[in-house]
């Protein structure tokens, strides 16, 4: 499972890691967040991350 | 203790919670503008292309104001600030104190001097009230004119596309974001843009915007015109410093803060788009970001210094991956320059080499190896060896050692 950026902030999600402050639970990959997840640290939506390398 | 925040931004709300978060006891009051509670403002381009509804365009509800027990005045504008009585005239009537004042104030979008430009039909891009106003005056005006080819208009742009509208692109430049790419790529990235149905006018002055009453088109300095029903200026941001000056505070293009954000009265911070520090105005995201929480432990009493932000390597342009690192137009000689471009598939990279050492490089269409060649960057490590080769698309990097 891959991390992605929020390319406004620079946050990180890591799917080892989850966002369990949001509900989110660890092992949980990007691709499965639910659709209104936004960015804990800026609050813009998915589709500002991207995919790091 | 009381502390007072002067926007509802990404700064204002950031410096809330990261005081929140250093302090339970803390009295925090944010004072907003607008209507809305925060929603981060790249949001508002995927509200205008209609890819995201209303409710996704916030990110931090009326009950995260709640449980973070910051109180948010919506529509309660500080009008005044006195520094020597710790106090800030609210809505130009009543007045409330503070132990410490944080001026997240943000920017307003710049809009040059133009002949017409407060037509009916003239719109700049910066609150969700805009995006409405922008939306609702785009059902019915169907020719829209970008005035500024900067990552905001470009994007502009694109969303207006998407509402299935007629574009053009005007910049003044002779190619599109000319500090972050060369004439090759920025070339690629204008072809890549006309694909998607976007016109794209360079090197043209705007001179006026023409029409009677509404917005009929624009006459450029150079001659020539073009016609339009609409026009949105997208010509950069300048720093809300208003109020900071009227209160004596030093301010020059920003409020002058120092490493500290702290201006230069004792108890008053500032962070986000209205800040110069060091003599920068930042301006990014990620920057305001890294002020806040600063601005923040400042307030708190603690000691941290703000050295800069670095920016992120990558940023996508209107859906198109673009990185730009370290110096990518060198002008003047004994620089080295190797390219590779795959136009058909949008691909373009370029190092610029120094002595051996990369010391800028551009990637286009792809993000493989940015980080790589970012690192190599840092490290002034020689790599003429594998200079060409590393442009190559399954290039391994762990080749290459000091």
């Amino acid at each position: 499972m891959g991390k992605w950026e929020c390319t406004a902030c620079g946050y990180i999600y890591d799917p080892e890691k989850g966002d369990p402050e949001n509900g989110i639970s660890p092992g949980t990959s990007f691709e499965e967040l639910p659709d209104d997840w936004v960015c804990p640290q800026c609050g813009v939506g998915k589709e500002f991350f991207q995919k790091m390398a | 203790m009381r502390v007072i925040a002067v926007g509802n931004g990404l700064a204002g709300v950031i410096s809330a919670k990261t005081i929140r978060e250093l302090s339970r006891d803390v009295e925090i009051d944010v004072f907003a503008l607008e209507r809305y509670h925060y929603y981060p403002r790249p949001n508002l381009i995927e509200f205008l292309a209609g890819n995201i509804p209303l409710e996704r365009v916030f990110a931090f509800s009326k009950e995260w104001y709640g449980s973070q027990r910051i109180r948010v005045h919506l529509e309660t504008p500080v009008t005044k600030i006195f520094p020597q009585s710790k106090e800030v005239e609210i809505e130009g009537k009543r007045k409330e104190k503070y132990d410490a004042l944080l001026l997240a104030t943000g920017s307003f979008p710049f809009v040059p001097p133009l002949e017409g430009a407060d037509k009916k039909g003239v719109f700049t891009l910066r609150t969700l009230d805009d995006a409405y106003e922008i939306l609702e005056f785009l059902e019915d005006h169907r020719k829209v004119v970008l005035i500024g080819g900067g990552l905001l208009g470009l994007e502009i742009a694109r969303a207006i596309k998407h509402r299935k509208a007629e574009v053009e692109v005007v910049e003044f430049f002779d190619r599109l974001l000319p500090r972050q790419l060369d004439e090759e790529a920025a070339s690629l990235l204008k072809t890549q843009i006309e694909n998607m149905g976007i016109k794209v006018r360079l090197g043209v002055a705007t001179q006026k915007i023409v029409g009677e009453g509404s917005v009929k088109g624009l006459k450029f300095k150079e001659g020539g015109e073009t016609k339009a029903e609409m026009a949105i200026v997208a010509a950069g941001i300048r720093p809300e410093i208003q109020m900071a000056k009227e209160a004596g505070l030093v301010t020059d293009r920003g409020i002058v803060v120092d490493d500290f954000l702290q201006t230069s009265h004792s108890d008053i911070y500032a962070a986000g788009d209205n800040v110069q520090h060091q003599g920068k105005i930042w301006g990014i995201i990620p920057a305001s970001f890294d002020q806040a929480r600063i601005a923040a432990i400042s307030i708190m009493g603690q000691k941290k210094k703000y050295q800069g932000t670095v920016p992120s390597n990558t940023l996508k342009v209107v859906g198109v991956d673009v990185a730009s690192i370290g110096l990518v137009n060198p002008e003047e000689e004994g620089y080295e320059q190797i390219r590779m471009e795959r136009k058909e598939e949008g691909i373009y990279k370029k190092v610029v080499l120094q002595e051996g050492s990369i010391i800028g490089a551009i990637w286009m269409g792809t993000k493989k190896g940015v980080d790589q060649v970012g690192r190599l960057i840092t490290q002034k490590i020689k790599v003429t060896k594998w200079k060409r080769s590393l442009l190559e698309d399954d290039f391994d990097f762990s080749v290459i050692k000091n």
